[in-house]
């Protein structure tokens, strides 16, 4: 049987974990900040600065105060680091130019082109995405918007939607993620800055794919978006978020929260791409990742699909959630989480069914190569009413290393004697005899490991919207690179 | 009061439970009974232990099993059968491999009728450097009667590479299609349900001891009769 030397090993791990994010310059752009510092009065602050209404500024403070009383969570897998809530800066934009207000500055445009995200209408060969872009705290471009709205479709930043929308907006917001929902909940909805509100009128299939794209820039802040999403009856959406960052030897946090609401028939596909900058090798640096993000499957019939996968941030907090209150409503959730050096993820999904004939599928792709710690963590759960309700749920986790640990921590509860649920994990290291077949053709064995890994993760990867499947599949490769053991 | 739950997300050295049961290196112990309460197992090199546990009604609430297998080569194989039709049961098992090339094999199914409430709680740690581990449990659970609630945690935590570890867990109701089949051929409804119990238990019949089978066989057909 093929087995590398120690020598050898030790070669390929190293060249793995060296390979560079290349997404992690600074953007040289004169910045606004706000005082570093949580108090009311910065609460008062971020409202003012976004000119909001009064009934936006009491939603923060309600949030705050109930935030003032709650304790961070510890139950996570994770070794979190202190994190001092008034060491960082809540609010920091972009400068506009005064003279001309409602360009974009070119070194904003310059850096989302290097990122890949083009802010230009113009058509990408793969198809036409709608983007909007947050850069900081704030949303610097949307486009598209007239096409889309030519449709009667609302896709704009968080705070247009409060200002041109206030009802939509108003009747929406918490009522998926309530204010005091967790700690981390509780603190965006107490200071969230900017994110995108997307609103899918009954019967309307959204021409094209709708997306977020997060950057961090400024050192010393931390990226509070809030994302909303509103699917009316009959209604079908693909929405895409993607996120990147600078290279810094500070954590830099990011809680957001993404609530979606799908009504009556209506179809939502959320994917995300997170590529969050993972700090070095040593684990010194990159960015917290403590986020809620849940979807309510509102009418009859409704859909929400979850496609994820995460490749970056230092830890990884999240579990994308569905409620399944309407019946015949289904669920699924696809994630592919891949950790390298000493990252720490504690991902996983949630599917609640409430109503009748509720659906949900999980399959869940655990990577953990270096030092790092993977969890999968998750929750199924039947209430007395979820008559012939079903779930399925798959977790594999693949090590690479003998330095990395796999988790996985599934809840299951049933009240319901007619659901029916079945939960199923498995652990391993790449087989070896894989990797012979590949080396004994003559595939170098770092190779030979992005393609099993490549293999193991196509079932998620299949799912991503076309352009989104290509990139993640080169970031499986590159976060990977230098990982084998 | 829940204790507060303090993850550090790396691996926890906890130290061998004192009182524990030792199987020493090479030698074999099977038992099959209803336990109650907390026991310990520690198993040294080579050691085998072949638990069965038998929870019927009325006879025990809930049940808490700490198996460590501390030297190389030791096998693990613990089963239990579980059926409640009141109250609580919780079952919490944990397995440690500390050391390398030890087998683990974990199966519990259980019935859960009546206003009762289980709770499976199984637990499965790898050491680092506990390579060439292989540890596998499985947990199937039957619900039956609208105020009956079960819960299953199926956990693994992992450190070392080279292992083969795997749980399922499932938590359904008796098969339609196999009750219409029996109904269908002249079996009685409730015929047909016994013997769909007893199917679904008896995997677990097998790791019972030999002289033991026939009564404990003949126990599960009174027990699920009466439900």
């Amino acid at each position: 049987m093929y087995s590398m030397d120690s020598m050898e090993e030790k070669e390929l791990l190293q060249n793995i974990t060296q390979q560079e994010y290349k997404e992690g310059f600074v953007t040289d752009v004169e910045q606004v900040y706000i005082p570093k510092g949580l108090n009311e009065d910065i609460i008062r602050m971020i409202s003012s600065l976004k000119e909001e209404p009064e009934w936006l500024l009491e939603f923060r403070l309600d949030a705050f105060r109930k935030w003032q009383a709650m304790e961070q969570p510890r139950w996570g897998h994770l070794d979190l680091p202190e994190i001092d809530y008034q060491d960082i800066i809540y609010y920091a934009a972009p400068k506009k130019d005064s003279e001309r207000p409602k360009e974009i500055d070119p070194a904003l445009a310059e850096t989302f082109e290097k990122l890949g995200i083009p802010l230009h209408e113009r058509e990408a060969l793969a198809g036409v995405v709608a983007v909007d872009a947050v850069f900081d705290s704030v949303s610097v471009k949307t486009t598209f918007r007239k096409a889309l709205s030519e449709k009667g479709i609302i896709f704009c930043s968080f705070s247009e939607a409060v200002r041109e929308h206030p009802d939509l907006v108003r009747k929406h917001l918490a009522t998926v993620v309530p204010a005091g929902d967790n700690y981390f909940a509780a603190l965006n909805s107490a200071v969230f800055s900017d994110g995108s509100f997307c609103y899918i009128p009954k019967g309307v299939k959204c021409p094209m794919e709708l997306s977020s794209y997060f950057r961090i820039n400024a050192a010393g802040t931390g990226q509070f978006e809030r994302t909303l999403i509103v699917a009316d009856e009959g209604s079908q959406l693909s929405y895409m978020e993607g996120c990147t960052a600078p290279m810094r030897d500070e954590n830099q946090l990011h809680a957001a929260v993404v609530e979606i609401i799908v009504e009556k028939d209506a179809d939502v596909k959320y994917s995300t791409v997170q590529n969050w900058y993972p700090g070095d090798a040593q684990g010194r640096g990159g960015i917290l990742n403590l986020v809620t993000k849940r979807g309510l499957c509102r009418g009859t019939g409704s859909h929400l699909s979850w496609t994820q996968v995460e490749t970056g941030s230092a830890i990884t907090w999240k579990y994308p959630s569905t409620i399944l209150m309407g019946d015949y409503s289904s669920s699924e959730f696809y994630s592919v989480a891949l950790t390298n050096n000493r990252q720490q993820a504690d991902t996983g999904t949630k599917m609640v069914h409430i109503g009748r004939g509720t659906r949900s599928r999980i399959v869940s792709k655990g990577i953990s190569a270096g030092r790092s710690q993977n969890s999968y963590r998750g929750l199924v759960r039947f209430n007395p009413g979820a008559v012939g309700a079903r779930n399925y749920s798959q977790c594999d986790s693949l090590l690479i290393g003998s330095e990395c640990g796999a988790h996985t921590f599934p809840v299951i509860q049933s009240r319901c004697p007619s659901a029916v649920v079945e939960h199923e994990a498995t652990t391993s290291k790449i087989s070896e005899d894989q990797l012979f077949y590949c080396t004994q053709r003559g595939i170098p064995p770092e190779d030979a490991v992005g393609l099993i890994v490549g293999g193991y993760a196509r079932e998620v990867l299949a799912r991503l919207p076309m352009e989104f499947a290509m990139e993640a599949g080169k970031l499986l490769q590159v976060s990977l690179e230098g990982s084998i053991g | 009061m829940k204790e507060k739950i303090i993850d550090k997300g790396h691996y926890v050295d906890v130290p061998v439970p004192e009182g524990a049961v030792v199987v020493p290196a090479g030698s074999r112990l099977a038992v099959c009974y209803t336990l109650a309460g907390r026991h310990a197992f520690v198993l040294e090199a080579g050691a085998s232990l072949d638990l069965c546990l038998l929870a019927f009604p009325g006879e025990c609430d809930g049940l808490e099993l700490s198996v460590d297998l501390v030297g190389e080569g030791a096998e693990a194989s613990l089963s239990g059968i579980c059926v409640c039709s009141e109250g609580e049961f919780p079952l919490k098992v944990t397995v440690r491999h500390r050391v390398g090339g030890c087998v683990s094999t974990q199966l519990f199914n259980g019935i859960v009728a009546g206003s009762a409430r289980t709770g499976f709680d199984g637990r499965i740690v790898v050491a680092p450097d506990a390579q060439k581990t292989k540890a596998f449990q499985t947990n199937h659970n039957l619900l039956l009667g609208d105020a009956a609630r079960a819960e299953t945690r199926p956990q693994l935590e992992i450190y070392a590479d080279d292992v083969e570890c795997s749980h399922g867990a499932t938590i359904g109701r008796l098969d339609e299609s196999a009750q219409f089949y029996m109904q269908s051929r002249g079996i009685p409804e409730k015929e047909a349900k016994v013997l769909q119990m007893i199917s679904f238990l008896s995997p677990v019949l097998e790791h019972v001891p030999e002289d033991r089978r026939e009564e404990i066989a003949a126990r599960i057909e009174q027990t699920v009769r009466s439900l």
